[in-house]
């Protein structure tokens, strides 16, 4: 199960930076604002995840400046990353559907 | 609003990773919270509730590191040494953040470091350095003593040299070494006094001297039955008076009326390292064939010459030593009545010249050395204190798993950074005291080459810095490794284990025992440089000055050097202030002599030698100007010359030596090695010690005759003058010079200065070690500080309760106090323990006082009580201001 936590935590994160990259702190506010504060994702552990997620090369963080702005680290999707989104998609799709078929709830 | 890198640091504790990748995540870090923190501020929030967001937005910090150091890439190969960069920048990083520490760990290890640099700079140059010649180890310096009188100088005879140079296996080479001469040079402008020395062929060639020009001597020219008339100039000779000419090669030195052709020219770096004859540590203007000068012709009883010989390959000194023994024996043999309790022997050359300093210097050496171990006892303790705040930090990364290595290797690299900046400032502060050293210190002591910081020197600084950084990092770096993970986490909580306070206490106690060691020593030569200072010297030095001069060559007859001395005398006595003028062959303090055999009438035994004493024409009024005093019988007349019986004045001591409980007015003695040659001599007055040698050296036996009788070829006149006599000298000199064409004047001191040089060597030792005494009391002062004042930051809440249940404030300092003080009396009992053995070693740097010499201990207790009470007042002062009320506040 907590596989699963954490590969959900990971989905996340990499959901978020689908449509553009995104700097830590905007992470965080996006975290807490569209999960309502409900998912069991702490901004202290946001950071160490950013920089697993590095290390297995599914993101990308690099210091950019804009102008009238400061100098921020941004992290965007690799190609890898993008595969294992969808590989992590795929994975829950399998997952609610196995619960779906489980329970005989059908949320759709 | 804080500096947020810095908020950042302070929280997150330290992690292993590289430095980059660390200040970039730091970075990162810093910019989520400033945002938080002003997201906040734009919400309204008050400051102090914002900063309260930006602390707690990561949970737990220690946990954050954690997770972050988890998170990031392991890196492939960590060597032994990984990471040490960042151990030294994140020093850097404590120590800018941290002035007072770096302030004090710096300047403590600066001096510890410098003090030590400077001393060995000092010793290396006077004593341990070997000289500058190939092989020296292979150099002997030849010396014949006297079994009954070691005190006389070991100075062997011409005939003698010659038989031991022509019949010696063991060395390949043998030179005969002159005193310093003075021979006057003449030029169609000028008359200048110069110091020459008459050496063998063989010397230049022996010391692997090439000369920059031209040559040196030649055996043929160093042959008895024709010496040559040739000479060889030093190098600073050549430059200041020859401008250096490549011309003067051919050309002629008029010395003493004669001339002598120039060959050659030394090169700049050769300095003859013999003995400072004369005391004067003269550098030599002109060298001379030791076969040209007169005395080589002598008999056998007068010994004049160092000689110095070079072993041959293979062999031992200890061989040359029997074989120069056996020819000793031999010698005395064959010349019973000059050579009998003659022995020869020879000692490395090394051991003569540098001999005397090598146990000060030692002394010194291990004086500093304490230093230096104080400074690393201070520096350890300090940084046991940063260990101890940063307990807990170290026992979550080893619970992470960080190799103990890791943690040492950190520890013993902060302690490196710290000794490498109190080292570097250390050199710096060495370089400065070795200037100041070098430009007040008697030119007698000083070496006669430069001394300078070079390569060993550096390299025996950097030794010290590797000493220190390991002696200071070990303590802590052992802290670490002493309790267990678990107990390390169950005290972390805690500001200082009570096993750090205990090693730190054992620190101070050495500490104030090293200080007491050093300050009985400091007090020790104080009190021996007091008791020397009250020696008389036998005549009154104020208001004397002395210039020597030499009769010209022209003046053949005593009676024409008589009437050039009497036409001086009436110039300087027209000299307005001027009291009186006389002259001596040797003034005392002004170094070595040349010493003579006497016959006592009815004591010496007839065809053996008697004592030896020394000897000293001077002129009637000599006595009266310098205030020697007359204890018996009658002074010099201007009658006592040469048609009237001859007389002597003889010292004190001569009078208690061989006259004892006799009147020696009227007793008859013989002057020189040969009595049957001379007539007797009668002793009219006994005069009062004075002291020729140095104020800590025993008088000798002294014999005056009248200058009447054997007129001064060199007369070294006194001067006694009503004002003061060195504002006088320049204008004393001139009117003597005007008083003959071409009459020399040289050596012009006040005879004051010549005393106060007599006891410079002595000191400087004292200086330095009073330097070092006060070092170690300041840097006791600061250990027993440092420990006083973080007990009372530990137990403010204690205090606190206290004062809160009715302490009162004195009650508050008392406590303080008797902690501190607890320190500085077992430091003290220890100290007093190793100072009582350690001032032993001193015992011949003492004059006039023992080792064990009560003022000289009391003096360094005293010292070190007040220090003591000193270092713990602020911290007490601190104590009895704590307010219960704060205090119970404060977190437990």
């Amino acid at each position: 199960m907590r596989d699963l936590q954490r590969g959900s935590a990971e989905m996340i994160l990499l959901a978020l930076l689908e449509a553009r990259p995104r700097h830590g702190y905007e992470l965080s506010k996006l975290i807490e604002s569209e999960s309502g504060s409900r998912l069991q994702f702490h901004v202290a552990s946001l950071y160490p995840m950013l920089y697993r997620l590095e290390r297995k090369k599914l993101v990308e963080g690099q210091w950019v400046e804009k102008a009238g702005e400061r100098r921020r680290r941004f992290y965007r999707l690799t190609r890898a990353g993008r595969k294992a989104l969808s590989a992590h998609r795929h994975t829950w799709r399998e997952f609610v559907d196995a619960l779906n078929g489980l329970t005989g709830f059908n949320h759709a | 609003m804080p500096d947020w890198k810095t908020f950042v640091r302070g929280r997150l504790c330290e992690l292993r990773i590289p430095p980059a990748r660390e200040s970039e995540i730091v970075a990162e870090l810093a910019q989520h919270c400033e945002q938080l923190y002003w997201d906040a501020r734009a919400r309204g929030l008050g400051e102090e509730e914002c900063l309260r967001q930006a602390e707690t937005a990561f949970g737990n910090w220690r946990d954050l590191a954690l997770h972050i150091e988890r998170s990031l890439p392991i890196p492939e190969r960590r060597g032994l040494f990984t990471g040490t960069l960042a151990d030294v920048r994140r020093m850097l990083r404590f120590l800018l953040q941290n002035p007072a520490f770096a302030a004090m760990a710096i300047a403590t290890l600066a001096f510890g470091v410098g003090g030590n640099t400077a001393v060995f700079t000092l010793a290396d140059a006077l004593a341990l350095r070997g000289m500058p010649y190939p092989e020296p180890h292979r150099l002997m310096a030849i010396e014949t003593h006297w079994s009954r009188q070691n005190e006389v100088e070991p100075w062997t005879s011409a005939p003698d040299f010659f038989d031991l140079r022509s019949q010696s296996h063991a060395f390949s080479q043998m030179a005969g070494i002159s005193p310093v001469w003075n021979d006057i040079w003449t030029t169609p402008a000028n008359t200048e006094r110069l110091d020459t020395l008459y050496v063998s062929a063989s010397f230049f060639p022996m010391l692997g001297v090439r000369p920059t020009l031209g040559r040196t001597f030649s055996p043929a020219e160093d042959e008895r039955s024709h010496p040559a008339a040739v000479a060889v100039l030093s190098n600073a000779f050549w430059r200041s008076r020859l401008a250096a000419s490549r011309e003067v090669l051919g050309r002629t030195l008029v010395l003493n009326g004669q001339p002598a052709t120039i060959i050659g020219v030394l090169p700049e770096d050769f300095h003859y390292r013999g003995d400072p004859l004369a005391g004067k540590a003269t550098e030599i203007d002109v060298w001379l064939p030791l076969a040209s000068n007169a005395l080589v012709n002598v008999p056998r009883s007068v010994r004049f010459l160092k000689v110095v010989g070079r072993l041959r390959p293979g062999i031992s000194p200890a061989r040359a030593v029997d074989e120069l023994r056996a020819a000793g024996l031999s010698l005395a043999e064959k010349f019973p009545d000059t050579n009998r309790g003659f022995t020869i022997t020879a000692l490395p050359l090394s051991d003569r010249i540098t001999g005397r300093f090598r146990a000060t210097a030692t002394l010194l050496l291990g004086m500093a050395g304490f230093v230096l171990l104080m400074a690393c006892a201070n520096t350890a303790g300090l940084l046991l204190t940063r260990a101890a705040l940063r307990e807990k930090d170290f026992a979550v990364r080893l619970a992470l798993g960080a190799s103990t290595w890791r943690l040492l290797r950190q520890m013993l690299a902060e302690a490196l950074v710290l000794s490498l900046l109190g080292g570097t400032a250390g050199i710096a502060l060495a370089f400065a005291a070795v200037r100041l050293i070098a430009a007040t210190a008697p030119a007698s002591l000083l070496p006669s080459y430069a001394i300078a910081l070079d390569w060993h020197i550096i390299a025996f600084a950097f030794l010290a810095i590797l000493l220190s950084a390991i002696l200071s990092g070990l303590p802590p770096a052992g802290s670490i490794l002493r309790d267990g993970i678990a107990q390390r986490l169950r005290y972390a909580a805690r500001s200082l284990t009570a096993g750090h306070r205990r090693f730190r206490s054992a620190l101070v106690i050495v500490e104030v025992a090293a200080a007491v060691v050093l300050l009985t020593g400091a007090g020790l030569l104080i009190r021996s440089f007091q008791h020397l200072l009250s020696i008389q010297p036998g005549f009154d030095p104020r208001g004397v000055l002395t210039i020597s001069t030499q009769t010209p060559p022209s003046a053949r007859t005593p009676d024409e050097r008589k009437a050039i001395y009497l036409r001086i005398r009436d110039r300087l006595l027209s000299f307005p202030g001027v009291e009186s003028v006389g002259a001596v062959s040797r003034l005392p303090l002004m170094g070595s002599n040349l010493g003579t055999a006497v016959t006592i009438e009815g004591k010496t035994v007839p065809g053996e030698q008697g004592p030896d004493v020394e000897y000293r024409a001077a002129t009637p009024d000599y006595f009266q100007t310098m205030r020697i005093p007359l204890r018996r019988g009658r002074l010099f007349t201007e009658r006592d010359d040469a048609s009237a019986p001859p007389v002597a004045l003889i010292n004190e001591t001569m009078a208690r030596r061989f006259w004892p409980g006799e009147n020696a007015i009227g007793k008859r003695i013989k002057i020189g090695p040969n009595p049957e040659s001379h007539p007797w001599i009668v002793i009219v007055g006994v005069i009062g010690d004075v002291h020729h040698f140095g104020l800590d050296v025993d008088v000798h036996p002294e014999v005056y005759r009248p200058y009447n009788t054997n007129p001064l070829y060199a007369p070294i006149l006194v001067v006694r003058s009503a004002s003061d006599p060195e504002s006088q000298a320049s204008a004393l000199a001139a009117r003597l010079r005007s008083a003959d064409a071409g009459l020399p004047a040289y050596d012009i001191f006040s005879m004051q200065a010549l005393v106060e040089r007599s006891t410079a060597e002595r000191r400087l030792i004292m200086s330095i070690l009073t330097g070092f005494a006060l070092a170690a009391l300041l840097l006791a002062a600061i250990g027993i500080y440092g420990i006083v004042s973080q007990s009372v930051a530990r137990r403010t809440q204690e205090i606190g309760i206290r004062m809160a249940l009715g302490s009162s404030p004195s009650e508050a300092l008392a406590l303080v106090f008797r902690e501190g003080m607890r320190l500085a009396v077992a430091g003290a009992a220890l100290g007093l323990i190793a100072a009582a053995a350690v001032t032993r070693l001193l015992r011949n740097l003492l004059f006039g006082i023992q080792p064990y010499d009560a003022p000289s201990f009391a003096w360094a207790l005293g010292a070190l009580a007040l220090c003591a009470a000193v270092a713990c007042y602020a911290p007490a002062r601190r104590a009895t201001r704590v307010d219960p009320l704060t205090a119970l506040r404060q977190e437990g």
